[in-house]
């Protein structure tokens, strides 16, 4: 077995990971500021014309029902609001910021596939719950953030854990902090943090494996509950893939009745495909 | 809410089919709404339009031999996905009740 590793031997390889664009994490930094300058802001994002095509065609896609087809990041701005702009913005610069690093075993893909249905399962739970359905999208999509940070920082330890994962059929938490001696969602606020998140988006990422820990706050009970159903409805088709413990807690603070949850399994495959498409181009 | 619909190669579209969903062309124009009975002149225009495939409603009554094979293959990986929770364990509460949904919403309320 190999040395355990500590959060600070996380924190210290940070600034080893890729950066996102400038832009974006002005937007991350911002995050408290309303009063952004949006024109400034709108021409910064489109002088990264993949980053502005990605943002358009998710702010074209069913996810918003928008009437219109929107053509620039000022016009998205204008029908869907800074605030959803925004974590648009964020999400299509995240999903193309970790490049493929030689982790064996280790599928970028299938990882992107689980946390792309993850938003749009909890931005459906949101709406249904009426809580803030962009910060649910934007945290489900995080939610995992950290194996990233893992497989990127330290891949050779991280095959380790895959191997130590299929060998004993556990699941990934256990082969992480079995192997490593820390697992993905330390890493995730160790990248939090170095990232200027919000505190929201903190709690959901540390609390979406114990959401019922008290003030690990409501945003973790979504994320935590749109997980569980992700992993249920098989969405990204891995072969031995785990449901992971369902914290009655969280469950319960959803409250939501059966016919409701039958239409959020609909609604989350049909949305799950459609933002896949764009994201995962 | 399993697939009631067929996509074809417009060649294989014969006229009395029912279009599943709205046709759209390659600038989103819709050509036709859906539930449209397609005709053989309307078949000869889509063709004119560029179309190449479209969805139409699949009304063949389904296998059943196939039907019940399939509903195995959904308990059966459900019950793989679940493999690490019991359903005989009441503090599991959360996960039974989620287990239980999802073989509902994938085969139907008798079954759950």
């Amino acid at each position: 077995m190999s040395e355990q590793l500590s959060y600070d031997d996380v924190v210290k390889n940070l600034d080893d990971l890729p950066s996102l664009p400038a832009v974006v994490m002005e937007l991350l930094n911002s995050v408290d500021q309303e009063e952004i300058d949006i024109a400034v802001l709108a021409k910064k994002v489109s002088h990264d014309q993949a980053l502005t095509a990605k943002t358009l065609r998710l702010a074209n896609s069913s996810l918003f029902g928008l009437q219109v087809k929107v053509t620039t990041i000022q016009q998205a701005i204008t029908f869907l609001g800074f605030q959803s702009t925004r974590n648009l913005i964020t999400a299509a610069a995240v999903t193309g910021c970790f490049a493929d690093k030689l982790c064996p075993g280790f599928d970028h893909g299938q990882f992107w596939r689980h946390s792309i249905a993850t938003a749009a399962c909890a931005k459906v739970l949101a709406r249904h719950v009426r809580f803030n359905q962009d910060y649910a999208f934007t945290a489900g999509l995080l939610h995992d953030i950290g194996r990233l940070v893992l497989v990127s920082t330290f891949p050779e330890l991280y095959a380790e854990v895959i191997a130590y994962q299929k060998e004993n059929d556990c699941y990934t938490l256990e082969a992480e902090r079995a192997v490593l001696g820390i697992d993905h969602v330390e890493a995730g606020l160790a990248l939090a943090e170095h990232w200027n998140f919000s505190d929201t988006m903190r709690l959901a990422i540390a609390g979406h494996h114990e959401p019922g820990t008290p003030g690990a706050g409501f945003l973790a009970a979504i994320v935590h509950v749109a997980d569980a159903v992700v992993h249920a409805l098989d969405l990204v088709q891995k072969p031995d893939d785990l449901v992971p413990s369902v914290s009655p807690i969280a469950w319960k603070a959803l409250n939501l009745g059966e016919d409701t949850f039958l239409h959020l399994f609909r609604e989350t495959e049909l949305q799950y495909e459609e933002i896949a498409m764009v994201l995962m181009a | 809410m399993t697939g009631t619909y067929r996509h074809l190669p417009l060649a294989k579209v014969e006229p009395g089919m029912v279009l599943s969903d709205e046709l759209l062309d390659k600038h989103g124009q819709v050509l036709l709404p859906a539930g449209a009975q397609l005709t053989e002149r309307m078949l000869e225009r889509l063709h004119d339009h560029g179309i190449e495939s479209l969805a139409v409603v699949d009304d063949t009554p389904p296998d059943p031999a196939q039907t019940a094979a399939e509903r195995e293959a959904h308990l059966a990986r459900i019950g793989v996905l679940f493999r690490r929770h019991d359903p005989a364990n009441g503090e599991d509460s959360a996960a039974n009740t989620l287990r239980k949904l999802v073989t509902e919403f994938r085969v139907g309320k008798e079954a759950a």
